[in-house]
């Protein structure tokens, strides 16, 4: 490529932080064994093969095309893995991502997801080992803070809530929680206890959050501080209003 | 009871931090909510269900259900396998607007027979012009039409409507007990017969509307007269509304048989129902397609428009669009989103959040009343004196009421946590600066505009807006917002419901009634779009009070709402 994509506008920490999570600039920051995904996702247990919804596509004599031609099956799809999903809830109050930016971040760096974008949840479904790379990068980055983000499959209420005293966004089925320095999770994704806790790592502090953040607020980058993002978004509400008006 | 008028941004910034304070500085039950409405952390006591009495109550009622029926009922416990709700507190609401606090439970519309008897009235409601009928019977049939057969013909239209028998012998008839909501009235724009009928017939739009509303109105009927009909809730309750219109023509029908002796089977019977039934007929909302397998006078066929002029804040308060704004937002809300999305299309209870939070704890008036003065100031604009939209007044109205609602999220975090969901916040965020932007310019497209901008800018200072589906209209609305061409666009007032995009997602039908309505009263006028749906509902024998919604709402809640009718307690035994 002869130019470096320019993602996103604004210059500010959070519009650069966006652009870092659109090109997958992100650092590993902790480490979660294969296990302890496994479990916190819920899918299947530990250490068990993949389940399959059918043969491998190299078994299936599929018919020659043009686009099975140019298009190279992901891992999972080429194993016939079935479609499962990580779902995420990140705190308003300064959490590394944000829905769009994790839809985002697995759409334009990961093969084969369907991101799902809401204002509490952001789901990524994917053939199952295909949907756990996605996650665990997502675990191990500086993307989560495991004191403001947590993987909920169903009672996702908490991103708009105020923190708990601790600094944890609050869940109502407590899935995980500050233990000494560290969250530890001991349920999966929709609230079903574990055979173990997993370690997550340590919370951001306030300080670190507020660098991490992809998200704009007042006390800490207020979205009216970053002109060029504002002028950018009504350029684009202003050229889709004209074109969708076409005074002739 | 008592209920504000803000008038100013100063006004409303009190009473939504008074509104905050109440609901999270507070005990409500055992709560145990005392907190800084400022603070950004919160302890979570997780009291469960017995922290609030009317969860207590549904408890109790619902095993009591359980053991009289031998079959599981209501038990809060079956919540997420033993976890009940209240893992964190249970705040109460307020009404906006007023000071009545209520329980979130008791703004369900099943458990509001205000919010029920709102949709009653306007499902069995339908206009009906008188002319066309008169010239039948003068021209057709030689018959004398002066003002005493007229209001012969209405008293008798008034025992006949309920469902009395006006022509026949040995027919059955309903109990004046179990109808006694229903009624016709008439108004007229010709000043020379209003003062020939008799009063109890009339909705008389000199006495019901401010002088310059009043000529306005009278203006746009003309000498034309009309029927106003409100046919039996217990009726169009057991029916739908396509109900409204038959009951009423075969009533009518048989009036005009009675009240001029005619023959009651000649053809010239055919005309007058025709123009009962189509010719003369509006309903308040249109037939959908098949599809929707839908009749008329049905939610999803209302336009906003109509909306707007069946709520009737305008004939009281004038000079506040804001509060005209803000109460038709809460009829709307509910209609649209609790019973019609909730309801007829989707099934479930949880629409009822998405819709409290345009019509409670002054949320939506604080940003409004902020918006609107920014309008005024700004382009130095005011009531009848607006500014003709272009793309730069929309932009800055947009832009800073965007602005201006996501930091007070920012600066309040209990009203963040009030209103929990990203559909909330953005339907509030562009409900206000929509509406803001139609007063200013008096024009409801230029406020969707703003509406449209206030979205692109939400979803790109939070990295979030709603869910799915809800985010879809409001990234490629702004391309047929000016648009008028067939299936693309239209004039915003005569959107509604069922517009293509607007079909499916929440939060947005009674934000989109509400940039309308300041679209008019912005300019000051008396009607948004129809000045007979207008003056029909500005009567006040009607049993919802159309002026007061949210105080009505909060009269529902409290139990203490008592204008219902529909009721079947006169025909069943006493408990």
């Amino acid at each position: 490529m002869a130019y470096k994509p320019q993602y996103y506008a604004g210059n500010t920490i959070v519009a650069q932080n966006r652009r870092n999570h659109m090109s997958n600039n992100v650092q590993k920051v902790r480490e979660i064994s294969d296990e302890d995904l496994t479990a916190c996702l819920g899918h299947r247990a530990p250490g068990s093969d993949y389940p399959s919804t059918h043969p491998p596509l190299a078994e299936m004599g599929e018919p020659d095309c043009p686009i099975r031609q140019i298009v190279t099956p992901t891992a999972g799809t080429a194993a016939g893995d079935r479609v499962r999903y990580v779902q995420w809830a990140d705190s308003m109050y300064n959490a590394p991502a944000v829905p769009y930016w994790r839809s985002y971040h697995a759409a334009m760096n990961h093969r084969g997801v369907d991101p799902g974008t809401l204002s509490g949840r952001q789901v990524v479904e994917a053939r199952e080992r295909d949907m756990e790379a996605v996650a665990k990068e997502q675990m191990e980055t500086d993307m989560t803070c495991p004191g403001l983000a947590g993987l909920r499959g169903a009672t996702v209420h908490g991103h708009s809530c105020r923190l708990q005293e601790d600094g944890v966004m609050f869940d109502m089925i407590d899935r995980r929680r500050l233990e000494g320095d560290v969250i530890i999770q001991d349920k999966d994704q929709v609230g079903v206890p574990l055979d173990r806790k997993v370690n997550l790592g340590k919370p951001m502090t306030t300080a670190e959050a507020n660098k991490k953040t992809t998200f704009y607020r007042v006390g800490n980058v207020a979205y009216r501080d970053d002109p060029e993002a504002i002028e950018w978004c009504q350029k684009v509400w202003e050229l889709r209003t004209i074109y969708g008006y076409q005074p002739k | 009871m008592a209920h504000y008028n803000f008038d100013t941004e100063v006004n409303a910034k009190k009473h939504f931090i008074t509104a905050m304070e109440v609901k999270y500085g507070k005990e409500w039950g055992s709560n145990k909510q005392a907190d800084d409405i400022q603070a950004t952390t919160a302890k979570y006591l997780r009291l469960g269900t017995a922290q609030n009495p009317r969860k207590m109550e549904m408890a109790k009622i619902g095993a009591e259900i359980t053991k009289k029926r031998g079959l599981q009922a209501y038990d809060p416990l079956l919540h997420l396998a033993g976890i009940p709700l209240g893992q964190r507190q249970l705040t109460p609401y307020t009404l906006g607007g007023t000071d009545i606090v209520c329980d979130g439970d008791d703004l369900h519309y099943v458990n509001n027979a205000a919010m029920q008897q709102e949709w009653d009235d306007i499902r069995r409601t339908c206009v009906v012009g008188l002319d066309l009928a008169h010239e039948t019977l003068e021209k057709r049939l030689g018959k004398e039409v002066t003002p005493e057969s007229i209001n012969y013909y209405l008293e008798v239209l008034n025992h006949a409507m309920p469902g009395a028998a006006i022509v026949q012998e040995h027919m059955v008839e309903t109990h004046p007990a179990m109808v006694d909501d229903c009624y016709v009235k008439v108004f007229t724009g010709d000043d020379a017969l209003k003062d020939e009928l008799d009063p109890q017939f009339v909705i008389d739009v000199d006495k019901m509307f401010r002088p310059d509303h009043a000529a306005q109105i009278k203006a746009s009927m003309g000498k034309a007269s009309f029927q106003a009909v409100h046919i039996p809730t217990v009726v169009s309750r057991t029916a739908d509304g396509g109900q409204t219109s038959r009951w009423m023509a075969m009533q009518v029908g048989m009036s005009f048989i009675s009240a001029y002796h005619m023959c009651a089977g000649e053809a010239a019977v055919a005309d007058l129902a025709f123009t009962a039934k189509h010719a003369g007929l509006i309903e308040m909302s249109e037939m959908l397609p098949a599809r929707r397998a839908r009749g008329p006078n049905e939610p999803g066929g209302l336009s906003f428009g109509h909306m707007c002029d069946i709520v009737q804040t305008s004939r009281k308060f004038r000079d506040d669009p804001c509060k005209i704004a803000l109460e038709t937002c809460a009829a709307a809300m509910m209609l649209y989103d609790q019973i019609w999305l909730g309801g007829y299309m989707s099934g479930g209870v949880g629409f009822t959040m998405y819709a409290t939070a345009a019509y409670t704890n002054n949320t939506v008036d604080d940003n409004l009343y902020a918006d609107t003065e920014h309008g005024w100031d700004t382009f130095g604009t005011s009531i009848g004196n607006c500014k003709e939209p272009t793309i730069d007044i929309i932009r800055d109205i947009g832009t800073w009421g965007a602005l201006y609602g996501l930091e007070l999220y920012e600066n309040y975090p209990t009203a963040l946590e009030d209103h929990f969901g990203g559909s909330q916040r953005a339907t509030v965020i562009s409900t206000a600066t929509g509406a803001a932007c139609a007063i200013t310019t008096g024009n409801s497209n230029a406020g969707l505009s703003a509406w449209y901008l206030s979205m692109y800018l939400h979803k790109e200072a939070h990295g979030r807006l709603g869910f799915f589906g809800y985010d879809l209209q409001d990234q490629c609305g702004a391309t047929n917002v000016f648009s008028y061409q067939s299936d693309e666009g239209l004039l915003a007032e005569m959107r509604g419901a069922n517009y293509p995009n607007y079909a499916m997602n929440v939060g947005h039908q009674g934000g989109y009634t509400t940039v309308c309505t300041g679209g008019y009263t912005g300019r000051g006028d008396g009607f948004a779009i129809n000045p007979l749906v207008k003056t029909c509902f500005a009567d006040d024998l009607m049993n919802f009070d159309f002026v007061e919604v949210r105080e009505c709402f909060g009269k529902g809640a409290l139990r203490e709402y008592d204008r219902c009718a529909g009721e079947r307690a006169f025909v069943i035994p006493a408990k």
